[in-house]
């Protein structure tokens, strides 16, 4: 018998199957990138009943409202959007010499190695013998001294913003979302920049440039977040 | 000379389309490459908000998104509602039964990062609600989604 040449198959339909599984493709996919403000929200703590927080002081707090007509209300002074930046940078950045220039703003603290083992040995001192419904609250502040060990056995001697300086956020029930978000990206931001100038003043890598994967780098933003803490508490919602 | 061939009409020679499969196929490689599957159908509108420090949204089957934006269903009415995965929720008391019942193996709800797709102009009490409800799951891990700007 004769070898019959096998005859070539057609491919003229491969285009209409790859036409289809590109329609496929482009009807269940979506190119947005998801990208975002983090947070974390404050951990829920039981408090003892009786317990009385410490003082906190007028100048420690920079509180920013924002009410139902998206108006803004910062320590009390309405205030443009554009301005609150250069609030909150001022807020930092203030007593950053250890000196008082502005009285209504946070003062500094210069963290060296025997206010650290002073309150490393006080703090568990009061886990082993204090009051047992406080335990949780002080290992909580034990694991915040034991960041600033690190970051002084790096660094050495540090200033550092006062322990108990924090930007606190109130809102309206009809604050809208969008202001919200203006407000914590302003907030970002001036930590963002703050973390920026730390980390040239050390001479570290770029902050921008620092990659959480890796050991070292992850070591150093764990530290950036002692050197520039992100404080920020919110209201309950009242009206 | 007049050797051409002047009265007879060439016939054009058939285009070959051996290579458009080729052409299609790339197409095809570089959208499945450069997109990523929709997670669910929007039962509302979100028109995120802006910002300037967003960052990207890494690992995203780590991430659960909840949605809060105006129905797109005229018959649901005007209010901002939350969407869990394809459903509309009836309010914020859903959220947390559902984050539970989302847990992956081996991790806790602590680690697993909620997203917060709102839309800009959804007022703060119901993000507010919804916030509250996932602290008290010890959920606190929080991305406020936005767009890039």
């Amino acid at each position: 018998m004769a070898k019959r040449k096998l005859d070539e198959i057609n491919a003229g339909s491969m285009a209409d199957i790859a036409f289809l599984l590109l329609i496929f493709f482009l009807v269940t996919t979506t190119m947005e990138v998801d990208a975002g403000i983090s947070r974390n929200l404050p951990l829920k703590r039981e408090l003892p009943p009786n317990y009385i927080p410490p003082p906190v002081h007028d100048r420690d707090v920079l509180i920013i409202m924002a009410n139902s007509q998206d108006q803004l209300l910062v320590e009390g002074e309405f205030m443009d959007i554009e301005d609150l930046e250069q609030k909150v940078r001022d807020f930092y950045l203030a007593n950053q010499d250890g000196r008082d220039n502005d009285i209504k703003m946070p003062m500094w603290t210069r963290i060296d190695g025997s206010i650290i083992a002073t309150e490393i040995a006080k703090l568990k001192d009061a886990i082993e013998n204090g009051p047992a419904d406080l335990v949780q609250m002080n290992k909580d502040d034990l694991a915040k001294w034991e960041k600033r060990k690190i970051v002084f056995e790096e660094v050495g001697p540090y200033s550092e913003i006062s322990n108990s300086a924090l930007i606190q956020l109130k809102n309206q029930s009809n604050t809208s979302y969008g202001l919200y978000i203006e407000i914590q990206n302003i907030l970002k931001k001036v930590v963002n920049d703050l973390k920026r100038e730390e980390c040239n003043r050390r001479g570290w890598k770029n902050f921008d440039d620092l990659d959480p994967e890796d050991d070292d780098d992850a070591a150093k933003l764990e530290m950036l977040q002692v050197l520039v803490p992100e404080r920020i508490i919110e209201a309950k919602i009242e009206i | 000379m007049g050797k051409f061939n002047k009265g007879k009409t060439r016939a054009l020679p058939a285009l070959s389309t051996a290579s458009l499969p080729d052409i299609i196929f790339m197409l095809l490689f570089f959208f499945m490459v450069a997109t990523t599957m929709k997670e669910v159908d929007m039962q509302v509108e979100v028109k995120k908000p802006g910002a300037s420090e967003a960052v990207a949204l890494e690992n995203k089957d780590m991430v659960d998104f909840i949605y809060v934006g105006f129905p797109t269903d005229a018959d649901e009415g005007t209010q901002p509602r939350i969407q869990l995965d394809d459903q509309l929720a009836i309010d914020y008391t859903q959220v947390a039964p559902w984050k539970l019942s989302k847990a992956r193996e081996g991790k806790t709800v602590f680690d697993i990062v909620t997203s917060l797709k709102v839309h800009e102009d959804v007022g703060m009490r119901v993000v507010s609600n919804i916030k509250e409800t996932l602290r008290e799951i010890d959920a606190v891990k929080i991305n406020y989604s936005a767009d890039k700007r």
